[in-house]
């Protein structure tokens, strides 16, 4: 008898082997028992296709959108609804970053504990919809994208773009489905220099000793590099401040088109990141062959350079917070991890240098009780036109927000992305202090 | 009332796989606490005064380790003989080697293939004399009087109070349930599955068995096929019960059947006549429902044959020690097996065709106990496997999708993204009884019940009912070494693989860890003839159990066996 009763321990092979397959399936149920249970089939959280529970708020319990299980609802006024559209999306799906797609497993109420919650969870926002109220009718009409996020947390407190459409009449301009903030890049123009900045602070020894001369346009080879002005002996900071064509691109010819490269890519503008799963698109910077004139239009942000709004934002938001950005969110309180872009040093005299150009070149009128650090840039697009750049900080621990604002053939930079970031900064200070 | 009944559906969510896991640990516990103490049916003694006591009614002698009697001497073959005792309770030697002559038994009385022995009886083997000794009456009697029986440490009555309370609380939450109008029905339909496990204790335990773990556990699971039932298909309660009281019904007539090895072993023939006759019926008249002709209807009554030939499969694979040591019977057996599988081919099953080679190959490794015989048996069924795929290219659909399902959401991986979906929704303690949507999913109730189980009870819950069915191959493996008969064994160990494999292609299938193969959950999927067929299996775990007074169908040695003989 021992010789069966030893060969039924066989039956134990079975036993371990479904044992070790429950395992395996718990495990796959831990990690994707969220996108099973969000499959649109799911008659619990879809109908017709549509999610159908949970709510969207913003940064102060303002509902954005829900759904009761049968019918779904926007915000109760037209300003929120089109102003906060990118940032929420559509129950229809036909803005693909907007919360109510890459938050549904939140918005189901989802976990691996409880499974779905009935009627769905609540997903808060970092957005504040009041500020991106005052952003979109501040860009009266215009397109373009407006950005701010808390340098210090990551929390994303305004995301506009336009155009846009109210979700509950449909009627949709062209091009409105797209997040201009993260889903498209521009010609940064002038902007561009605190990227040919940072490189000639970390590669030219001597850079805040040289004497930058400035007779209104340069030769390189046989073509001209024309300037905005003739500014004519300068320090790196006062030609920041001139944004002096002839000297970031006597720099970049020092520089070469490799170094300038590496700094765009280093500093993120070339590539995609992450916002709470959503991809932000990549920006590109082409390299122009050394000692050619388009090498020095490279540097100061014209040739072939594209560059996505949230990736300049996110560089600003470096320099703000000592040379490592604390990566975006849009989920209250989330918050996130930080990347170092740059050295403190570096960082510390870049914000000196923005902190300069306001001071000198925009005038603290433009931008009153604002300790503001900032860039502006008029970005020729080859129609005659110009995007319009302003992008920056402001130096107060209270209110530590960075900013970009881009606005679409929107001419002279300071005069219109410049004066849209005013109203902005300004509504975001007067809320935080009126409680 | 919607307030307080989210609070009794969150509420009683979480007590569900408490209770759940708290009935199973009892079992468990009762299984690993409490002692297996062997029995002694007689013993060698030595000149020396040296004992070698026969727990079993058969036994191995022989210079292996693995012989119950182990001589070491030259010549002496590692099988030399075998000890039975025969359904009569007379003893006989069977030389298992009988070229060498080497067994010579003092009074020489043969009887057929075998030599009787009898109480006073010298065996000799290579020289080895002892003397062979029977228990008396007595002896036996004190012997059996020191076993432990079951129920000391674990109280059979406070579990089935466990299952109890389990149940009224899945009645609660059926009737707080938002989409039901029929919660009475469903309520009497617990209370009549109550008093049914409860009456049977009561008898049981009445004509003094203290042993219950295996059937707590399969009405725990019957507990969870009626909450799956009640919530897909409620207008089948009744039948379900009714085949549930049938199901027990066979469990208790094969357990008793089982007390006499000699009529037990007598019905193997008749056996392996009716399934065979069963399946050929089947293909000749049987009914195609969902591409699988494996349904016999008569007079709106249907039935699926490859069910109840599944017991019959296992019984006809057992066999007595003195019979595993003549190929002949094995050869037999692979034939019928072979007869088997190719009809449930043939019909379209291949689920149950595959449950029927796994249990092959469990019962072949333990009759031969050769792994060569095994793999022999793997590489001929995996060219028959390829033959089926290139003759029925639909069964290699299921293994086109296999692992792909995602691909597929609305053509061949339907079922299981909606079985993993519903899944998921549940978490670990489910939306509550009858609140899912799974169920609306065709074969939702059977062939991808524990995703159903999941989404409405949990996955706690349902994680139980899968170690449910394995704890009751723990228990058939446990109860092995204390085994009368291999023949017990092999029933116990066959039976409870062939329920675990069973279960593991159903659970598997669908979550599409293995192919989908649309095969029942043991106790759990709808179904009578599924039902009936796992009780039946059931009882053939029951009869291994010979912990005292565990198991009706272990004969204990009361007045009325000893009347007939059965106890020396």
């Amino acid at each position: 008898m021992k010789k069966v009763t030893r060969r039924a321990y066989s039956a134990l092979l079975l036993a371990g082997l479904t044992i070790l397959g429950l395992i395996i399936y718990v495990v796959s149920y831990a990690s994707d028992g969220g996108d099973w249970a969000l499959f649109t089939a799911n008659s619990k959280v879809y109908y017709n296709g549509m999610i159908n529970v949970g709510t969207v708020k913003d940064r102060n319990g303002k509902v954005l959108a829900y759904a009761d299980g049968e019918t779904h609802y926007y915000a109760e006024d037209y300003d929120t609804r089109i102003s906060c559209l990118h940032a929420v999306g559509d129950y229809a799906g036909n803005i693909g970053s907007g919360a109510l797609k890459v938050f549904r497993t939140k918005l189901a109420g989802y976990s691996s504990i409880t499974g779905l919650k009935e009627g769905g969870g609540t997903v808060t926002l970092s957005i504040d919809s009041d500020l991106n109220s005052v952003a979109y009718k501040a860009l009266s009409g215009r397109n373009g994208a407006v950005m701010m996020i808390n340098y210090k947390t990551g929390e994303i407190l305004c995301m506009v773009s336009s155009p846009s459409y109210d979700p509950n009449t449909m009627q949709v301009p062209d091009g409105a489905y797209i997040n201009r903030c993260i889903g498209a890049s521009y010609v940064p123009g002038s902007v561009f220099k605190l990227v040919t900045l940072a490189a000639a602070l970390e590669t030219i020894d001597d850079i805040k000793e040289r004497s930058f001369y400035c007779a209104g346009s340069i030769q390189v080879g046989e073509q001209t590099v024309t300037c905005t002005g003739t500014h004519g002996s300068q320090t790196i900071e006062q030609a920041l401040a001139n944004s002096c064509n002839c000297a970031f691109g006597e720099i970049a010819l020092e520089l070469g088109g490799e170094t300038l490269s590496d700094y765009a890519h280093k500093l993120g503008l070339c590539s995609e990141h992450e916002i709470n799963g959503i991809t932000t698109k990549a920006g590109s910077f082409d390299i122009a062959e050394d000692g050619s004139s388009l090498l020095a239009w490279s540097a100061i942000g014209q040739y072939n350079d594209l560059v996505t709004p949230y990736s300049m934002l996110r560089y600003v938001a470096a320099i703000a917070n000592g040379g490592s950005v604390q990566e975006g969110t849009l989920l209250k309180g989330s918050g996130s991890s930080s990347t170092r872009l740059l050295s403190a040093n570096t960082a510390k005299e870049i914000a000196s240098m923005m902190d300069y150009t306001v001071t000198t070149a925009y005038g603290d009128n433009l931008f009153p009780n604002l300790d503001l650090a900032a860039k502006s840039g008029t970005a020729e697009v080859g129609d005659g036109t110009s995007h319009s750049w302003f992008t920056g900080f402001l130096n107060d621990t209270k209110h530590p927000y960075a900013f970009v604002v881009v606005i679409e053939h929107g001419g002279s930079g300071l005069a219109n992305a410049g004066a849209l970031a005013n109203t902005l900064l300004q509504a975001a200070v007067g809320e935080q202090t009126n409680g | 009332m919607d307030v307080l009944s989210s609070y009794i559906i969150s509420a009683s969510g979480y007590l569900l796989p408490v209770l759940a896991l708290w009935l199973l640990v009892r079992c468990v516990r009762s299984m690993l606490r409490e002692k297996y103490e062997p029995e002694m049916w007689a013993y060698f003694e030595a000149k020396g005064g040296e004992r070698a006591v026969i727990k079993h009614w058969e036994s191995l002698i022989g210079s292996a380790k693995t012989s119950d009697i182990i001589i070491n001497r030259e010549k002496v073959a590692k099988t030399q003989a075998a000890l039975i005792r025969d359904a009569d309770g007379d003893w006989v030697i069977y030389d298992l080697a009988p070229n060498d002559g080497l067994i010579s038994v003092s009074s020489q009385t043969d009887c057929g293939e075998g030599i009787r022995i009898s109480d006073g009886d010298k065996l000799d083997v290579a020289g080895a004399s002892m003397t062979f000794h029977t228990l008396s009456t007595k002896q036996r009697a004190a012997v059996e009087k020191k076993r432990t029986s079951p129920g000391f440490f674990v109280s059979p009555a406070v579990t089935l109070f466990i299952l109890t309370v389990f149940q009224a609380v899945l009645t609660l939450q059926f009737s707080v349930s938002s989409t039901r109008e029929d919660s009475l029905n469903i309520a009497l339909a617990f209370l009549a599955l109550a008093i049914i496990q409860w009456v049977y204790f009561l008898i049981m335990r009445a004509i003094n068995y203290s042993g219950f773990e295996t059937e707590f556990l399969a009405f725990f699971l019957s507990t969870l096929g009626l909450a799956v039932v009640a919530t897909s298909d409620p207008e089948t309660l009744l039948k379900q019960l009714i085949m549930l009281l049938a199901g027990l019904a066979i469990f208790i007539f094969i357990g008793f059947w089982l007390r006499d090895l000699k009529r037990a072993k007598a019905a193997r023939w008749p056996m392996a006549v009716f399934a065979i006759a069963f399946l050929a019926l089947n293909i000749l008249a049987g009914d195609t429902i969902n591409g699988q002709k494996n349904w016999l209807s008569f007079g709106g009554f249907s039935l699926q044959p490859s069910e109840f030939v599944k017991v019959a499969y296992v019984y006809v694979g057992a066999a007595t020690l003195d019979r595993l040591f003549r190929g002949r019977n094995l050869f037999m057996f692979i034939g019928f097996s072979a007869l088997c599988v190719g009809s449930l081919a043939l019909m379209g099953d291949f689920g149950t065709a595959l449950i029927f080679f796994a249990t092959f190959l469990v019962i072949s490794f333990l009759r031969s106990g050769n792994l060569a015989t095994v793999i022999l048996a793997v590489s001929a069924a995996a060219i028959a496997g390829f033959l089926v795929l290139t003759v029925k290219p639909y069964a290699l659909d299921r293994f086109s999708t296999w692992r792909h399902i995602w691909e597929v959401p609305y053509d061949a991986g339907f079922q299981q993204t909606r079985a993993l979906s519903a899944a998921a929704s549940g978490g670990l303690f489910g939306v509550g009884a009858g609140d899912g949507w799974l169920h609306s999913i065709f074969a939702a109730d059977t062939d991808m019940v524990f995703c159903l189980v999941c989404e409405e009870l949990g996955l706690i819950v349902a994680i139980c009912a899968v170690m449910a069915i394995i704890v009751l191959g723990l228990f058939a493996v446990r109860g092995a070494a204390q085994g009368r008969s291999s023949f017990f064994v092999i029933l116990a160990c066959a039976g409870a693989s062939m329920m675990m494999f069973q279960m593991a292609l159903n659970v598997f299938g669908s979550v599409d860890l293995l192919p989908f193969t649309g095969v029942t959950f043991p106790f759990v999927s709808k179904g009578g003839s599924s039902l009936i067929c796992c009780w039946g299996l059931l009882a053939f775990i029951k009869a291994a159990d010979t912990r005292q007074n565990a198991s009706f169908s272990v004969r204990r040695g009361s007045k009325r066996s000893r009347s007939e003989g059965d106890s020396i």
